[in-house]
């Protein structure tokens, strides 16, 4: 490729060095400001008042049930999508029938809705003054302002994440070895666990890895559908939010730094996914 | 029109995914983005716009697609730059800046809201820079922007850098080898090659930017006619109960988002009509 670097003469189809320093820096700088600076700022602001300050808040009652809202909700919502995902996978790509393209238009409808406009669609549904939802709370089981309703909006805001990981992978492998499989007289299940669940396990956990990822920071969606309710409805997102309103910046950012350290080992173990196992994640993230 | 609406398959399991599929899409989007459009229908139309034809609403619409739009340029140009520093050249440092591109997606949106405020605010080191020269970035349009560009960032290099993987040596020889300067090259070679992808990934940040909520309230000062964002409107109506005029802002929102994804699937008919992948 380019190792006319080590000689002195540069090939026709490469841009002089000056240009190429030039470009480098300014995708260096660029993502610096836009990316570095953010994530700077939050250990800063978390660690202005030195270490001991931060953990406490985080110890704080709010804080730890913010915590374990949020993993609850995230072991809901992520093995729900993973079930979705793999059967949604499995329908379009093992099955001819018509209106495929409709049905993964459909799937895809989250991505392009905004979480706010998600969030008011799940009130307008199983909201209290809703003929479904006033049924269910008269029932003594309301979805709006409670658990239900953030595990909808959190299962709505991811719904594409895993079934557009899997649905590349498969089309990819094809159906040969399930109907190799089948003709050995396999069953469905053995079939899925032996021959499918092995060729797409990579893809299925970089989907899981993603879609935890925006399970556990979605704000937008769950601010609408959850009343913020300090200690029952307040989510990690949240707390930050009213924290950071009522000017507790060491707590709110404490508790961003949680969440960023989240992403972070997320984006780790999406480049670690990406390198080793490159040949079985969907070919749209190839590089 | 002669395919049968269903090919028999010895495949196992067509009745279990499609009735997972089914039921799950129903639940978690069918049924709300219905129950959204209904209470536009019993609203009436009338009222529906008598909602979104007033100043604030429309200014905050405004607001949001004009600064979405610019975000998603800024990401074009940026993105396009981004991807091919990060397949051509190699210099200490690019993995790392490889994994930085995903960022923005993978941080939570509230978090990116406060840490950009803290940078930019007055008393934070960027924005007290920036107020030395007179220059306030948070809590006006120029801090949204900036949140706008944040979330949208990686779109554009992430539907980029997989095309400048596949573009071949030869053909920028061969350009070379017909006298054309490198400047030549890449404007008549290379980037009508980037183009399709990179349409996709401005149109693909630029509906991300429209719908964005988390990111920006925090930055943005949220005053009316000047740096409310039109998600900011519809939580405003909700927390008041007034679940009509959410809905019908809902809807204006809801049908740019669609207007933009049918242009997103213009995009890549026509880009692999003339190019042949995306």
């Amino acid at each position: 490729m380019s190792d006319a670097s080590a000689f002195s003469f540069r090939a026709p189809t490469d841009e002089s060095p000056l240009v190429r320093r030039a470009l480098i820096g300014v995708a260096v700088l660029g993502l610096g400001l836009l990316v570095g600076a953010p994530l700077v700022a939050v250990f800063a602001e978390a660690l202005k008042q030195g270490w001991l300050a931060a953990l406490k808040s985080l110890g704080n009652r709010d804080a730890l049930s913010a915590i374990w809202l949020t993993l609850t909700i995230a072991a809901i919502s992520v093995p729900l999508n993973a079930v979705f995902g793999i059967a949604a996978a499995w329908l379009i790509t093992r099955f001819d029938f018509r209106g495929k393209a409709f049905l993964i238009t459909l799937i895809d409808l989250p991505f392009s809705v905004s979480p706010v406009v998600a969030g008011l669609c799940i009130v307008l549904m199983f909201g209290a003054n809703s003929l479904l939802g006033g049924w269910l709370v008269a029932q003594g089981f309301p979805i709006v302002f409670a658990l239900p309703g953030i595990v909808l909006a959190t299962v709505f805001i991811t719904f594409p994440f895993i079934a557009r990981e899997l649905i590349p992978v498969m089309i990819e492998q094809g159906r040969a070895e399930e109907e190799a499989a089948l003709t050995l007289g396999a069953g469905g299940w053995h079939l899925f666990r032996t021959v499918t669940l092995p060729n797409i396990r990579w893809a299925l956990l970089y989907g899981v890895l993603l879609c935890n990822a925006r399970a556990m920071g979605e704000f937008g969606a769950v601010a609408v559908v959850s009343g913020k309710i300090r200690g029952q409805t307040a989510t990690m997102p949240i707390t930050i939010e009213m924290l950071y309103n009522e000017y507790l910046s060491v707590a709110a950012f404490s508790l961003a730094a949680v969440l960023t350290l989240l992403a972070l080992v997320t984006l780790l173990a999406k480049t670690v996914l990406e390198r080793r196992h490159a040949d079985q994640i969907a070919a749209t993230h190839r590089h | 029109m002669g395919r049968p609406l269903y090919q028999r398959s010895p495949m196992p399991g067509l009745g279990l995914s499609a009735g997972i599929t089914l039921t799950m899409l129903s639940i978690v989007v069918l049924l709300p983005v219905g129950a959204l459009l209904a209470k536009g229908v019993s609203f009436g139309p009338g009222n529906l716009w008598d909602v979104v034809n007033r100043e604030r609403v429309w200014s905050a619409l405004f607001l949001s697609f004009r600064l979405s739009f610019f975000a998603a340029i800024f990401n074009l140009v940026f993105g396009t730059l981004l991807a091919w520093v990060l397949v051509r050249y190699r210099f200490a440092g690019r993995r790392l800046l490889d994994a930085a591109v995903d960022l923005p997606f993978a941080l939570p949106t509230a978090v990116a809201g406060i840490a950009l405020t803290a940078l930019y605010a007055p008393n934070g080191v960027l924005g007290g820079l920036a107020q030395q020269i007179g220059w306030k970035i948070a809590y006006t349009q120029t801090g949204i922007l900036i949140a706008l560009v944040f979330v949208g960032l990686p779109f554009v290099a992430r539907t980029v850098q997989p095309v400048v993987e596949e573009i071949e040596r030869e053909v920028e020889e061969a350009s070379a080898t017909l006298g054309a300067s490198r400047l030549t090259t890449l404007r008549r070679v290379i980037l009508p090659m980037l183009a399709p992808a990179a349409l996709t990934g401005f149109a693909l940040a630029l509906a991300r930017a429209v719908g964005e909520y988390g990111s920006v309230i925090f930055i943005a000062g949220n005053i009316p006619l000047k740096t409310e964002i039109a998600p900011l409107l519809i939580v405003i109506q909700l927390e008041e109960f007034n679940y009509d005029a959410a809905a019908a802002i809902g809807i204006a929102m809801l049908t740019i988002s669609f207007a933009m994804l049918l242009a997103i699937n213009l995009i890549q008919i026509w880009s692999r009509r003339r190019i042949g992948y995306v």
